[in-house]
């Protein structure tokens, strides 16, 4: 079965580290031990949500802040630029100043 | 106690390598120089950029970094080629202090391209021979000063590559050695956690200093660091944002207290693990690094990153099993027992070290023997 690493129990997603398509199910491993679904197709070292991810709601994995949803997640999604946005260096935005 | 076999220079340090530097002093002697590599072996090119023009900070750092490169521990001798002798002996003054061997030429007196061409070459085959009578004898870990540092990073790296070069990192401070890890920009995000481990206030604040005065000159231009960092390999290898990136580059550190905060291109003093900040593209970090004095560089990649540095051995590590084979003419080492085969991070964090110690000794690496290596001099200013 396809694998994905959870590093924290914090975590809201995980690491696949075998590459998977839609529909396909995930050994979560490391902190989680569950398994859930694909919804979409998630390349080698792409990261998956585990849990739901409302729009607004922190990304976090290392148990640490990597960004903010973009869109509402589900779990099983792939989790990465089209969803995700990064909070640093952004001088684009007011917040970041 | 665990050795390395290494080289012996005036100033105490010791080199794991024992090579001639043809150090040009500007971008217009770069010719010359480049002639003079190529026409005498056991030497490397170290090519100026810029210079001729810089003023205040850029030409500080122009000519302490091209010094620092010539005073790295490698570097056995320096032939410099200049314009002119003034700002030559500039470069030279900064060498001789440390008692290494150094000698010059200048293309305007020497009467023009031929010339200096052949008084240089001259130059670097006496002092090739000379050097290579220096013998070789062991010397302990602390004597190694190492760099880590990732490039094309992918997931994996911060997962399994980054945190076996941790262990690597550990094991070289715990023998009194020295470890530098950079990348200012790559720490955005994870500069709470990593200044947790500063060994007092003060270093503590100097390394926050330095992170959020980088960010404040990006968001200060109105510019979005997305598009830039991550790169476009860096996504495609799966990692989302800078914040991301940057938590699984600092695994390379390992655990150790950080002791000190070095300005780009700076040698350390004291033992231990340091910060120096500098530009995260490769070749400018190397470089960085290299004028800093590490004899070698860990370089952790995930999607594959194939350069080296002319003074400083890199040494290409990866964890992702599709680069280790699809790569491989570019790989050093591969640590991908840690995503595969549930292999424990210190033990492939411990084999990584036995190798570190026998490229230490004269084991050649890739970029060493394609020559894929580069070197650059970072930019900060303008020129008049």
């Amino acid at each position: 079965m396809l694998r994905a690493i959870v590093l924290h129990p914090n975590d809201n997603v995980a690491t696949l580290i075998d590459p998977g398509r839609a529909a396909e199910p995930v050994q979560l491993t490391g902190e989680g031990s569950s398994k859930i679904e694909l919804r979409a197709d998630v390349p080698f070292g792409h990261k998956c949500a585990v849990r739901p991810i409302a729009k607004g709601a922190e990304i976090l994995k290392y148990g640490q802040v990597i960004g903010r949803a973009t869109s509402d997640i589900r779990p099983g999604d792939h989790v990465h630029v089209q969803n995700v946005e990064a909070l640093r260096g952004r001088g684009d935005v007011e917040e970041g100043r | 106690m665990q050795t390395f076999i290494g080289y012996e220079r005036a100033d105490g340090s010791v080199g794991t390598r024992n090579v001639v530097a043809i150090a040009s002093v500007m971008d217009n002697s770069n010719p010359v120089a480049r002639a003079v590599a190529s026409a005498v072996s056991g030497t490397v090119l170290l090519p100026g950029l810029f210079l001729r023009g810089q003023l205040g900070r850029d030409r500080e750092i122009t000519l302490s970094v091209m010094a620092g490169l010539c005073l790295n521990p490698n570097v056995a001798g320096v032939v410099v080629i200049g314009l002119e002798p003034i700002t030559t002996g500039e470069l030279v003054a900064r060498i001789k202090k440390s008692g290494k061997p150094v000698e010059f030429v200048n293309v305007q007196p020497a009467g023009g391209t031929i010339n200096a061409i052949a008084e240089g070459t001259r130059m670097a085959a006496r002092m090739v021979r000379e050097v290579s009578k220096i013998r070789s004898r062991e010397y302990p870990i602390s004597k190694l000063r190492i760099g880590v540092e990732c490039g094309g990073s992918d997931t994996t790296s911060g997962l399994s590559s980054n945190p076996a070069v941790g262990i690597v990192a550990d094991r070289i401070v715990a023998a009194g050695g020295q470890v530098i890890i950079s990348e200012t920009s790559e720490f955005f995000g994870a500069e709470q956690l990593f200044a947790q481990r500063a060994k007092d206030a003060a270093t503590k604040k100097r390394f926050l200093h330095e992170v959020a005065a980088l960010e404040k000159e990006i968001v200060d231009q109105g510019i979005d660091l997305r598009g830039s960092n991550p790169s476009q390999d860096n996504i495609r290898g799966g990692l989302t944002t800078i914040e991301e990136k940057a938590l699984g580059a600092m695994a390379k550190a390992g655990k150790s207290p950080l002791v000190g905060v070095l300005s780009y291109g700076e040698q350390p003093k004291a033992a231990g693990l340091h910060f120096m900040a500098a530009p995260a593209p490769a070749v400018e970090n190397l470089t960085a690094l290299a004028a800093g004095g590490c004899q070698m560089v860990v370089f952790s990649t995930g999607v594959g990153n194939p350069i080296g540095h002319p003074v400083s051995t890199i040494i290409k590590v990866t964890g992702n099993r599709n680069t280790a084979e699809t790569f491989a003419d570019n790989i050093d080492y591969e640590v991908t027992g840690i995503l595969e085969r549930n292999e424990r991070i210190e033990d492939a964090g411990n084999g990584l070290f036995a190798y570190v110690v026998s490229v230490a000794s004269g084991e050649l690496t890739s970029s060493e023997v394609l020559d894929v290596r580069e070197t650059i001099i970072s930019r900060f200013g303008m020129s008049m």
